[in-house]
């Protein structure tokens, strides 16, 4: 092992939970790119992870089973979805026809396919872009669960740091954090649970460049890269 | 978190442990029945989980449902010589809870009830009605730390206390819990591997 005490001694707090938000965010960042420290983590969690058999049962207090298979279907297609999409992307790209304008239709063309996957109204998208043919990511909001989804179309890696989502309404004061959001992967959660139903919808989202993990301070370190509004996927 | 409430279930037998390692396996080979079967025989013990740590019943059934998405992505990573198939779930259940917890947000969005305290305020894992070899293992070390540090590690694990709720906990300031914790976690490594 070449890990340094200290590393361990992170990997076994890791583990066993005890570190503050801020620890937590960066050791979860370094463990991706370090394998010895991702093993020290993995390690510590197999020592602890037998005194979870002495939990006491709880109930929950209703059947999660069919939103858990619905997610995993959505799940499924979605990572189709995107995966197609960044094939098709990059294969135009490639053609050197000029991404401009192709970007945005594809965006407009997955907004469509959103649409014909959910029927309520109350389903929302933004496409969070810094102009018109540079779509970097896809949120879609559930105005009634305030679950939030966002989905990377081109957004570009950012090597030691984090992309960090905002909402902007003049009602709520400054910039509010909703968390940092994968360049890679699809992010999920009802991070919009604090908001109002009318703050969310007319909310300006906005995504930074922050430190890995996410903004310190809780406040934007930086100009937007990203911004978007809301549409209805449904008139 | 109201409509909840505990059951004096039994926890897993050896049996019940090859079960769920085949449910697993079969989860692996992405079979939606033996998914079904799988959560119905672990949810209880999964909810116990994180409702323990995040309190807030919204959060709790959040947290549960995306453990389970991530029960169903990995289940091939699932390796029986580490563990048991229900300490490997509750493991993937109290990250996803942990990572709610500590989530970093501004100030003004966080929502700790303050002075939430449950009836009962850490499990007492010496109450578990089985114990596989790997908890007796770990209770016989836990047992061999000062019981102020036992209790603090224990109300980490269970109530994802952090070093400074449980600097609040013990009035001590964080720099001691920070080498509390430290000394603990290596004496009970040095345990383990004895």
């Amino acid at each position: 092992m070449t890990l340094s005490s200290d590393d361990d001694f992170a990997a076994a707090e890791f583990a066993l939970g005890t570190l503050e938000p801020a620890g937590r965010a960066r050791l979860a960042a370094r463990r991706l790119r370090e394998p010895d420290l991702d093993a020290a983590i993995h390690a510590w969690e197999a020592r602890l992870a037998a005194l979870s058999e002495a939990t006491p049962p709880i109930e929950p207090p209703v059947d999660f089973l069919p939103a858990i298979e619905a997610r995993i279907r959505s799940a499924a297609s979605d990572s189709d979805g995107v995966a197609t999409l960044h094939k098709r992307l990059s294969r135009w790209r490639a053609a050197a026809i000029g991404a401009t304008g192709i970007a945005a239709a594809l965006a407009i063309g997955f907004v469509a396919r959103e649409a014909t996957r959910a029927r309520a109204p109350k389903e929302f998208v933004a496409i969070l872009q810094k102009s018109a043919d540079s779509p970097a990511f896809v949120a879609s909001i559930n105005l009634d669960s305030r679950e939030l989804t966002v989905r990377p179309l081109a957004a570009p890696p950012q090597a030691g740091k984090s992309y960090e989502l905002w909402i902007i309404e003049p009602k709520l004061g400054p910039p509010r954090s909703l968390g940092v959001i994968d360049a890679a992967a699809v992010t999920r959660g009802a991070r919009l649970a604090p908001f109002d139903r009318t703050i969310v919808q007319d909310a300006t989202y906005a995504v930074t460049v922050e430190p890995e993990g996410g903004s310190p301070d809780g406040k934007p370190s930086g100009p937007p890269v990203f911004v978007g509004k809301l549409v209805p996927v449904e008139p | 978190m109201s409509t909840a409430k505990e059951t004096p279930k039994a926890t897993e037998s050896a049996a019940a442990c090859d079960d769920l390692a085949l449910l697993l396996g079969r989860v692996a080979a992405r079979d939606a029945a033996a998914f079904a079967s799988l959560y119905r025989a672990t949810q209880a013990i999964l909810y116990g989980v994180v409702a323990r740590i995040l309190t807030r019943g919204d959060a709790s059934g959040e947290a549960l449902q995306e453990a389970y998405v991530r029960i169903w992505e990995k289940a091939g990573e699932f390796d029986p010589a580490k563990g048991s198939p229900l300490a490997w779930m509750a493991t993937i259940a109290r990250n996803r809870a942990l990572d709610e917890v500590r989530r970093v947000r501004p100030k003004s969005l966080e929502e700790m009830p303050e002075g939430f305290e449950p009836a009962a305020e850490t499990v007492d894992p010496l109450a578990a009605r089985s114990r596989s070899e790997r908890l007796a293992a770990l209770l016989a070390c836990l047992d061999n730390l000062d019981a102020d540090k036992r209790q603090a590690v224990l109300l980490a694990y269970y109530r994802g206390f952090s070093r400074e709720a449980l600097a609040r906990r013990f009035g001590a300031p964080t720099a001691t819990i920070k080498t509390w914790l430290r000394r603990s976690l290596m004496q009970l490594r040095e345990c383990l591997e004895s």
